[in-house]
């Protein structure tokens, strides 16, 4: 594709747009983390950086950049793990950041109204300051929440809650030709004609450029109790998984951890973790309006695990047993990080059901591909992560093993019915293994939306369908 | 060995504010835990247990809902639990409070070790532990990071000082004072909890003392009165200096200076 | 015997006067008012209550004790192998201040072994009688014989009140001394000032420092305070001596303990960027990995550690574990001074609590210095050297 390479005419517009210099990054300026994001390995650098304030800015540059064919990517925080903010062709980056205003709390209709670039931190503590519960629950909480809505991030609260999508409610988006489009809004049903708004969440910046979002709120819960459930080893702790699920107790969260990440997790922070007696840990989330509702709600839990062979069942119901705990669980990516020497993810998604053949199935690759693999995940909704280390070996060695090992679980996950992504996104880093596993016609369907988004494929080039 | 340990119920959350017109306290909740500091001294008793073999029991003053933490103390390991509770004890300052632990605790019987959290996070003042070992009249060590030995007679420990360590070996029975992070605290067991729940919490009130002059209990026994509760000021004060290198690092300087950091 | 007392036909609404209690402390039981063990006789709902509902009943006048027999403000003296720790001279200096409003002497109890040289330092500070107990059984600090020596001086002098530094010995000795003579002791006391009938006015936080509590001990002598180091200013040293030194002895069964120290080592630097009470950060701003060194001097001239940000870490220029921040760690020290810091939120969250922001950056608008309270302007390979000069020519000096 040709694209127009930026020059001194196109900067002298943009400038000309914004109005303000320090809000543009040109050239050397920029700085080096706009060329890559958290981890995919993926670098290349934009031509000129633009920090948006509003969407009829954004609006004046995608309709340059239209007539003129040239690239835009669009970008939050820059967290994302598999490419899909990186400029692949150049051009201009569209940083959404200073976009960063809470616009109204809807009391009436339980919504809020956000700009793109709040961070998922500021939305929950604005919210829950005013007794309201936004729950998606992305690890990475300095994420902007225009990227949860890009990748549908999903998190620790999916198995009772849901995911990002089904807390978006109405979507304000630039098109890549400039018109500025609503989708959705604040009604609760809405069968009129396709599902727009559905469509934006999740396509990482390829169909449009997210400006103004109408999210769902829920009433806070007052409390919540986590259980750190020990069990033997592996095996027996996923294999209770379905069970929980199957005995319709609602956790929020159910997930697992291995020892050795747990020791990571422990010398990342220089805290112990609670717990030593054992190899696998589940660990289980319960929210609800008092202790006593919670502890009605966890008993039938409690005693199914250790009727599965858990060693015990540990309750963490205060603040600092929480953080003795879930510190170390957000601290896991750093953690693995800081184990090696360099790293790649697959962030599979298959039934819950299958669960346990998932993990075992990666728990037992590495002695098949002579690669450490190391994994820990929301059990409870399917997802697993897993990441594949460098470590001591060269080069060539890691490209052969780590795509190796790559294939054989994408492979797994198809076999299992499962996806490429739970709530990564596919980017830059994940196309081969997305095209790999959806149908040709899936696929064709997608290129048919892009195109029809944006004929001159100038917006966020080269990601997810586009080969 | 024979080990007690003193326990505290708290707050859930210290947010409290103080209405700056009425002076009254607004809490935030009534919802309470127990004190984060003892869970420090519980472990400490529960891998001292471990080692030496023995039992370990617990105490605390307060309300008769303060049950509750001797339920989440049998949870994580203790085998016996008393709750001194009796509206004469209201009101105690340090003095008082300590006394009517040290009698509770004589009535319990004997220990090899009491062993306390560093400070309270409601009263924050880290002398009850010390004024119980007077009245009992055994030796203790305040701010233990650290133990290195212990047998059947005697305990060796490191305590904390502002630039040095040191090491001092106890003969039983005393009382320490154990500080945050000597060992990262346990979880509740639910397993326990559930063996437990048929275990009795025995009761204290000021009838069941030997001393039960009640001239020396709650805020008669008390030296120290509270005078009046306030707001603290807090610290919103920004300032922003755009001025020459040299007269930036000698505002600096003073700056630091004045906070005493140099 | 006091005592609240509920005069349940004056309460109109129950449930509004519960209310008022911020301990939780009354409670209804079959539609009348009770009090239980919870209350702390704050008085709250005396006060705060409908006319006459709670009063507070007082059945015998506590016996008055005569003031006048009690006499002069006494400092400890805090220290290791005679090494006097610098809050001792703060607190002689408040203990001046105090004295001069009654008209009292400021005394220095000083216990320890082989320290009757040392403790002429303290008559450059004004106290007007060092009470020295100096016997090699006293040595080094054991709460028993420190707590009998305690008491002898207490009950041979008769002083009005006592400070002592809340340091590690400082809090253990103090409470101790209180139960032994059934008194009074305000730990942590952040302002101290004395009224004309010679009580002490205590002030002191509590819950965490969200409440400050006005103490005093009206009824009982001596009356004692704990004062934490850094809280109140040391007086100028001067040239000449003041005072005398009086020395004491104790009998030696007194001296009794089932206390050995084994040893005294020195305390390796603390690990951890969490529990240093100084810390300098590298932001971004910090142009290459040698220029740590100079942030790496000023840490240590400060007693503290060098933090950074998540772009130094991921350069590999300092390890994870410096890293402070949502994705690394979340610190609280007394002082923090960020050096080329923007001041990204993904920062700013594990630093905010800091009791001392200052923050040096030459870009005015950046983020920083929203939530520094001193914002330096300016450029820190120029700030920094010069700081570092002035620190050291005042250590020197």
């Amino acid at each position: 594709m040709g694209y127009k390479r930026l020059d001194e005419k196109d900067l002298m517009y943009i400038k000309q747009v914004i109005g303000d210099d320090e809000r543009i990054l040109y050239g050397e300026n920029i700085n080096e983390e706009y060329s890559h994001d958290e981890l995919s390995g993926t670098q290349s650098y934009p031509d000129v950086v633009v920090k948006a304030a509003n969407a009829e800015e954004i609006s004046k540059i995608m309709s340059y950049a239209y007539e003129h064919t040239i690239p835009v990517t669009p970008r939050g925080a820059g967290t994302g793990l598999v490419g899909s903010s990186v400029a692949m062709e150049h051009g201009i980056m569209m940083d959404t950041s200073l976009m960063n205003q809470i616009l109204e709390l809807d009391e009436e209709n339980l919504t809020v109204t956000v700009e793109p670039g709040v961070l998922l931190m500021e939305l929950s503590a604005f919210v829950e300051d005013h007794d309201f519960f936004y729950p998606p629950d992305p690890g990475e909480k300095s994420a902007t929440i225009g990227g949860n809505i890009s990748t549908n991030a999903g998190g620790m609260r999916a198995v009772k809650y849901g995911v990002t999508r089904d807390y978006v409610r109405g979507l304000e988006v630039v098109l890549p030709n400039g018109k500025i489009v609503e989708f959705g809004g604040k009604i609760v049903k809405n069968s009129s004609g396709y599902a727009m708004k559905d469509l934006m969440v999740g396509s990482e910046g390829t169909l449009g450029i997210i400006t103004k979002a109408v999210l769902k709120l829920l009433p806070l819960p007052k409390k919540a109790i986590s259980l750190l459930i020990p069990f033997e080893n592996l095996n027996s702790a996923i294999q209770t998984v379905p069970e929980i699920i199957k005995s319709k107790a609602i956790p929020t969260a159910i997930e697992f951890m291995q020892r050795e990440v747990i020791e990571d997790a422990e010398e990342y922070l220089g805290k112990k973790f609670p717990d030593h007696q054992a190899d696998a840990y589940l660990l289980l989330k319960f929210d609800g309006n008092s202790a006593e509702e919670i502890e009605a709600d966890y008993d039938k839990v409690a005693k199914l695990c250790l009727s599965q062979g858990a060693l015990d069942v540990l309750i963490s119901d205060t603040e600092e047993r929480d953080e003795s705990i879930w510190k170390a669980r957000g601290a896991f990516l750093e953690a693995i990080k800081g184990s090696t020497t360099y790293m790649d993810e697959v962030d599979v998604v298959v039934p819950r059901n299958k669960i346990s053949e998932m993990v075992e199935y990666m728990h037992n690759l590495h002695s098949e591909v002579d690669i450490r693999i190391k994994s820990f995940g929301h059990a409870g909704d399917g997802n697993l992560h897993a990441y594949i280390l460098k470590d001591d070996l060269t080069e060539e060695q890691w490209q052969e093993r780590m795509t190796l090992a790559m294939e054989k679980i994408y492979r797994k996950a198809n076999e299992l019915n499962g996806q490429v992504s739970g709530e990564h996104g596919i980017g830059y880093a994940k196309k081969p293994y997305l095209n790999e596993s959806l149908e040709e016609e899936t696929m064709n369907i997608m290129r048919g939306i892009k195109a029809a988004f944006d004929p001159k494929n100038i917006l966020n080039p080269h990601k997810v369908c586009q080969l | 060995m024979n080990i007690l340990v003193c326990i505290k119920q708290v707050p859930e959350s210290n947010k409290v504010e103080v209405d700056p017109k009425t002076g009254v306290l607004k809490r935030n909740g009534a919802a309470s835990k127990m004190n984060p500091y003892d869970l420090y001294a519980l472990e400490t008793a529960m891998r001292l247990k471990e080692e030496l073999g023995g039992e370990v029991s617990v105490i605390t003053m307060g309300p008769p809902q303060a049950a509750q933490v001797i339920r989440e103390a049998y949870a994580m390991g203790a085998d016996h639990g008393t709750l001194i509770s009796d509206r004469r004890f209201g009101g105690a300052d340090v003095l008082a409070t300590s006394y009517t632990l040290a009698q509770g605790i004589k009535k319990m019987g004997d220990f090899d070790l009491i062993l306390c959290g560093k400070q309270t996070t409601d009263g924050d003042t880290a002398q009850v532990g010390p004024e119980i070992s007077e009245w009992l009249g055994i030796p203790s060590v305040s701010n233990v990071r650290k133990i290195t030995e212990a047998d059947g007679q005697n305990i060796t420990v490191e305590m904390d000082m502002p630039d040095d360590i040191e090491i001092t070996r106890i003969a039983y029975p005393c009382l320490l004072a154990v500080d945050k992070d000597i060992f990262q605290p346990r979880l509740p067991s639910y397993v326990r909890k559930t063996e437990k729940a048929d275990t009795e919490i025995t009761m204290l009130s000021l009838d069941d003392m030997d001393d039960r002059d009640e001239t020396h209990y709650g805020l008669n026994g008390s030296p120290t009165q509270v005078q009046k509760i306030f707001p603290p000021e807090t610290n919103h004060h920004r300032e922003l200096w755009n001025e020459e290198s040299s007269i930036l690092s000698e505002k600096l300087f003073q700056k630091v200076k004045e906070l005493k950091f140099v | 015997m006091a005592k609240l007392e509920i005069n349940q036909e004056k309460i109109t609404d129950l449930s509004e006067l519960i209310k008022i209690c911020p301990f939780g402390a009354m409670e209804e039981k079959d539609g009348k008012l009770e009090i239980n063990s919870a209350c702390k006789m704050c008085r709250l709902c005396v006060k705060k209550g409908p006319e006459g509902a709670v009063t507070y009943v007082e059945d015998q006048k506590a016996e008055e004790i005569d003031k006048s027999l009690w006499n002069g403000i006494v400092v400890y003296v805090d220290h290791v192998d005679g090494k006097i720790h610098p809050v001792t001279y703060e607190l002689i200096g408040k203990a001046k201040e105090l004295a001069k409003k009654i008209s009292h002497p400021v005394y220095a109890l000083f216990i320890g072994s082989d320290i009757k040289e040392k403790s002429r330092e303290l008559l450059h500070y004004g106290v007007d009688q060092v009470f020295l107990y100096d016997d090699p059984e006293l040595s080094r600090f054991k709460i028993e014989p420190y707590t009998a020596v305690f008491e002898d001086f207490i009950q041979k002098q008769h002083p009005s009140a006592i400070l002592v530094g809340a340091t590690t010995v400082g809090r253990q000795l103090a409470p101790r001394v209180a139960a032994r003579m059934k008194t009074g002791l305000t730990a942590d006391c952040t302002i101290l000032e004395m009224n004309e009938n010679t009580d002490l006015s205590q002030i002191r936080p509590a819950f965490g420092g969200n409440i400050m509590a006005h103490i005093t001990t009206p009824n009982h002598r001596p009356q004692m305070a704990t004062v934490r180091y850094k809280v109140m200013n040391a007086p100028e040293r001067m040239e000449e001596e003041q005072g005398e030194i009086v020395e004491c002895s104790i009998e030696k069964d007194k001296l009794k303990t089932n206390v050995e120290v084994l040893d005294i080592v020195l305390k390796e630097k603390e690990k951890f960027i969490e529990s240093a009470d100084v810390l300098v950060v590298a932001g971004r701003g910090v142009k290459k990995e040698e220029d740590l060194l100079m942030l790496e001097e000023l840490a240590d001239l400060l007693g503290g550690q060098l933090a950074c940000t998540r772009p130094v870490a991921e350069n590999g220029w300092l390890d994870a574990k410096r890293q402070v921040g949502l994705s690394g760690r979340t610190v609280r020290p007394k002082l923090i001074i960020t050096c080329g810091v923007s001041g990204a939120i993904q920062f700013v969250a594990g630093m905010d609590h800091s009791d001392q922001i200052i923050a040096i950056n030459k870009d005015e608008k950046a983020s920083i210095f929203k939530v520094a309270h001193y914002g330096l302007v300016g450029d820190l390979y120029e700030v920094i050297p010069q700081f570092i000069e002035k620190i050291k020519e005042s250590q020197g000096a």
